[in-house]
C-alpha cells in the first residue's frame, strides 16, 4: 500500500536507474523515514549526576522494580509515565526521545514507594525531578495546557496575593478555546457564591500589605529562575564513569 | 601427626576430608547437624546444574570416600567452642550436647558454608504468608519426590514463575553480590518439570541471566527443547487475586515497557546465598577477617584461595563467598593438601 502522507516520506524520483541489467526506475524512497537512532549526548546524565537529587542516577540497571509499583504507571495507568525508561533515556543520551516527555515526566506524585523498593539504591523520585528539570530549564519543550494552566495560576496569585478563582477559571477558558455550557456555569458559579468564593474582579479579596510584597516576591521568583538555568548552562564539569559510592 | 580438623561437612569438608585420608592422613571432621552432605542434603537438592547429574550420585561419591574409612573421624552435632594455639597447631575445645571434649590437631580447614537467604526478608513477595510462594529450595524437594503440586490445595500447577536475585543484588535487604547459583538452578527446575510435566507453563522473570561459562548450554538448551520462557524485568510484589486464589506477580515488562501482572499458580523465589551461621561462628572463634558481605576472605584470593592468612588455618567452599558444588569440592582438596603439607612436618 503506497504511503500518502507526505510528511512521512522523502520521495526520490529515479528518471533513469539500471540494477544487474533491470530497469528499476520510479519513486524511490517511498518508505517511512528511518526509525534508527543516530545520536547520543551524555550531557544529561552529566548534568543530572552532578546534581545532589540526581546522582544516584549512574546505580540504575534497568530491572523496572520502580515502574513496576509505581502509581502513576501501574495503579493510574498512565503508560507513558515510566521512570524506568526515563532513567535510561537520560543514561544513554537519548534527548530527543525524552523531550517528548518533558510533561509526562511532572506527573510524579512523589509517593516514593520506587525508592522504597529499588534493589540499587537509586533516589528514582528525585532522580526523574531532576530530569525533568533539566528537560524544562534547557527548554525547547513546547507550551502544554499544563504549563499554561501554571502560568496563569502564578499570575493570577500574584495579582493580590489571594487566588481569584472565579477569574482563573475565565483566563483558563480563554487560554485552551474552552466554552463551558451556561448550565454548567450557573450551577458552579452558585456553588462558589455559597462557599464564598466568589469575590471576583472589584469584589476580589487582597491580601494586606501585597503592594509592598509582591515585588520581593517577584524578585526572589525571578532568581531562582535564573539560578536555575544557570546550573543547566554551566554543567559541573564533573568527570564520566566510576559510581558516587557504595550506599549508605 | 594430629589430625587436621576439618569443620562442616557439605560438599567442601567432605572433599577436604577424604582429600587428607587419601593421602594418608588423619582427618577430625566436625558438624553441627546430625547429618553430613550440608545444604545439599540438608534441602534434597534433586539434579545438580548444569549436567543434571542427581545430587545423591555427587555427594553419594563424597560420603563413600568418608564414612567408614579409618583415617576420618566424624563428628556430628558437635561444634567447636575454644581455639587456642597448641605448637605448631591448635588446641580446640569440642562441645557436643552432653560432652566437651579438648584435642590438638596439626591445621583447621574451614569448610562451614552458606545459609540461602530467608525469603520472608523480601516482604514484599508474601513468601510465609502465600503459600504457593516457595522458595526454591524447597521446589528441589518436590521435584525430588517428583510431587509437583500447589501447597494450598494440592492441585497440579498449570502455570509456574521463578523471580530471580531474591536477596542478592538487593540494596534493600544490604546484599549487594550475585549468588552465582540461582540462575542455573532456576532454569534447570524449570527444564527437570517441562520435561516431566509439558503441560506446566515456565516463567522466568530476570534481570540479567548468569548461567556463567559452561552452563550457558542449559539456558540455550531450556529454550530451544524445553520452551522456557523469559521476562525481563524484575517484580516489584506478589499479591493475590481470584478471591485469594491465584497468586499475581506485579512488574514492568522492561522489553515491553508494560506493566505485566500476570496471574501464576505457583511463583518460586530463587533465594541467594548469604554467609552460613557457622562461618559468621568460625570467624569470631578464629578471629578472621570478614570482607563488607560477611564472607571469609582469603590472604590472597587470585593467587591462593584457600589460605586464611593464619599459618594452618584454611579455607574452603562457600565460607568464602557463593560457590558451585565442583568449586567447592576443587577447593577442599585444595585446602586439605595445603594443611597435609603444613601438618606433616
Ligand atoms: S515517587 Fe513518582 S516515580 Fe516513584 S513510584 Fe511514586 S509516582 Fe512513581
Ligand atoms: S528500580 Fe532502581 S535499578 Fe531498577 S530500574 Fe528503577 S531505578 Fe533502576
Ligand atoms: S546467579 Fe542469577 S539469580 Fe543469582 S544473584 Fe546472580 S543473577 Fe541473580
Amino acid at each position: 500500500m503506497p504511503i500518502v502522507e507526505p510528511s512521512l516520506v522523502t520521495v526520490k524520483r529515479e528518471e533513469k536507474l539500471e540494477l544487474d541489467g533491470i530497469d528499476v526506475s520510479g519513486d524511490w524512497n517511498t518508505f517511512l523515514e528511518p526509525r534508527v537512532h543516530t545520536d547520543l549526548d551524555l550531557k544529561i546524565v552529566d548534568w543530572v549526576r552532578s546534581q545532589p537529587q540526581g546522582e544516584t542516577i549512574s546505580r540504575c540497571w534497568q530491572c523496572g522494580t520502580c515502574t513496576a509499583g509505581c502509581c502513576m504507571h501501574t495503579d493510574y495507568g498512565l503508560e507513558e509515565f515510566n521512570p524506568r525508561y526515563f532513567i535510561y533515556l537520560a543514561q544513554i543520551g537519548y534527548e530527543e526521545e525524552l523531550r517528548k516527555y518533558a510533561q509526562t515526566i511532572w506527573r510524579c506524585v512523589s509517593c516514593n514507594k520506587c525508592v522504597e523498593r529499588c534493589p540499587k539504591g537509586v533516589k528514582v523520585e528525585e532522580v526523574v525531578h531532576t530530569i525533568g528539570t533539566y528537560l524544562e530549564v534547557s527548554g525547547g519543550a513546547p507550551e502544554s495546557p499544563a504549563d499554561r494552566f501554571d502560568r496563569a495560576y502564578t499570575e493570577n496569585l500574584l495579582a493580590r496575593g489571594v487566588l481569584d478563582e472565579a477569574a482563573l477559571f475565565r483566563t483558563y477558558e480563554r487560554l485552551e478555546g474552552r466554552k463551558t455550557p451556561a448550565r454548567d456555569l450557573l450551577r458552579l458559579g452558585f456553588t462558589m457564591l455559597l462557599s464564598g468564593r466568589l469575590h471576583t474582579g472589584p469584589f476580589a479579596h487582597r491580601t494586606r500589605g501585597w503592594r509592598r510584597m509582591r515585588p520581593v516576591l517577584t524578585k526572589i521568583l525571578e532568581e531562582e529562575e535564573r539560578a536555575r538555568r544557570a546550573r543547566v548552562e554551566a554543567p559541573a564539569s564533573r568527570a564520566r564513569g566510576g559510581s558516587p559510592g557504595r550506599a549508605p | 601427626m594430629n589430625p587436621v580438623l576439618v569443620l562442616g561437612g557439605g560438599p567442601a569438608g567432605l572433599s577436604a576430608a577424604a582429600e587428607l585420608a587419601s593421602l594418608g592422613a588423619p582427618a577430625l571432621l566436625v558438624e553441627k547437624e546430625n547429618y553430613l552432605g550440608g545444604n545439599p542434603k540438608r534441602w534434597h537438592y534433586s539434579l545438580l546444574a548444569p549436567d543434571l547429574k542427581p545430587a545423591e550420585e555427587v555427594l553419594g561419591e563424597l560420603l563413600r570416600k568418608v564414612e567408614g574409612n579409618p583415617r576420618v573421624e566424624t563428628r556430628l552435632e558437635t561444634t567447636v567452642t575454644q581455639v587456642e594455639p597448641a605448637g605448631k597447631g591448635f588446641r580446640v575445645s569440642l562441645r557436643t550436647r552432653e560432652t566437651l571434649e579438648t584435642r590438638e590437631v596439626g591445621a583447621c580447614i574451614l569448610a562451614t558454608g552458606f545459609d540461602h537467604f530467608d525469603s520472608r526478608r523480601k516482604y514484599e513477595y508474601g513468601y510465609g504468608r502465600y503459600p504457593d510462594v516457595l522458595d526454591f529450595k524447597e521446589l528441589e524437594g518436590m521435584i525430588h519426590d517428583d510431587r509437583i503440586l500447589r501447597p494450598s490445595d494440592g492441585a497440579v500447577p498449570k502455570r509456574i514463575a521463578w523471580i530471580l536475585c531474591v536477596g542478592s543484588r538487593d540494596l534493600q535487604v544490604g546484599n549487594t553480590w550475585c549468588c552465582r547459583m540461582g540462575c542455573a538452578v532456576s532454569i534447570k527446575q524449570a527444564v527437570e518439570i517441562r520435561q516431566k510435566h509439558p503441560e506446566i507453563d515456565a516463567y522466568v522473570y530476570y534481570m540479567d541471566i548468569r548461567t556463567y561459562g559452561l552452563w550457558e548450554d542449559l539456558y540455550w538448551k531450556s529454550m530451544q527443547q524445553y520452551g522456557v520462557k523469559f521476562i525481563r524485568g524484575r517484580i516489584g510484589q506478589i499479591t493475590m487475586a481470584e478471591g485469594g486464589k491465584r497468586l499475581v506477580a506485579t512488574g514492568e515488562d522492561t522489553i515491553l515497557s508494560r506493566p505485566t501482572e500476570v496471574p501464576f499458580d505457583m511463583i518460586v523465589l530463587a533465594s541467594g546465598m548469604e554467609p552460613g551461621h557457622g562461618t559468621q561462628e568460625a570467624a569470631k572463634l578464629f578471629h578472621l577477617p570478614v570482607g563488607p558481605e560477611g564472607f571469609l576472605t582469603p590472604k590472597v584470593a587470585d593467587i591462593n584461595p584457600v589460605d586464611s592468612g593464619i599459618p594452618g588455618l584454611y579455607l574452603a567452599g562457600a565460607a568464602t563467598g557463593p560457590k558451585a558444588i565442583p568449586d567447592s569440592v576443587t577447593e577442599g582438596m585444595g585446602a586439605a593438601l595445603r594443611a597435609f603439607q603444613y601438618a606433616r612436618d
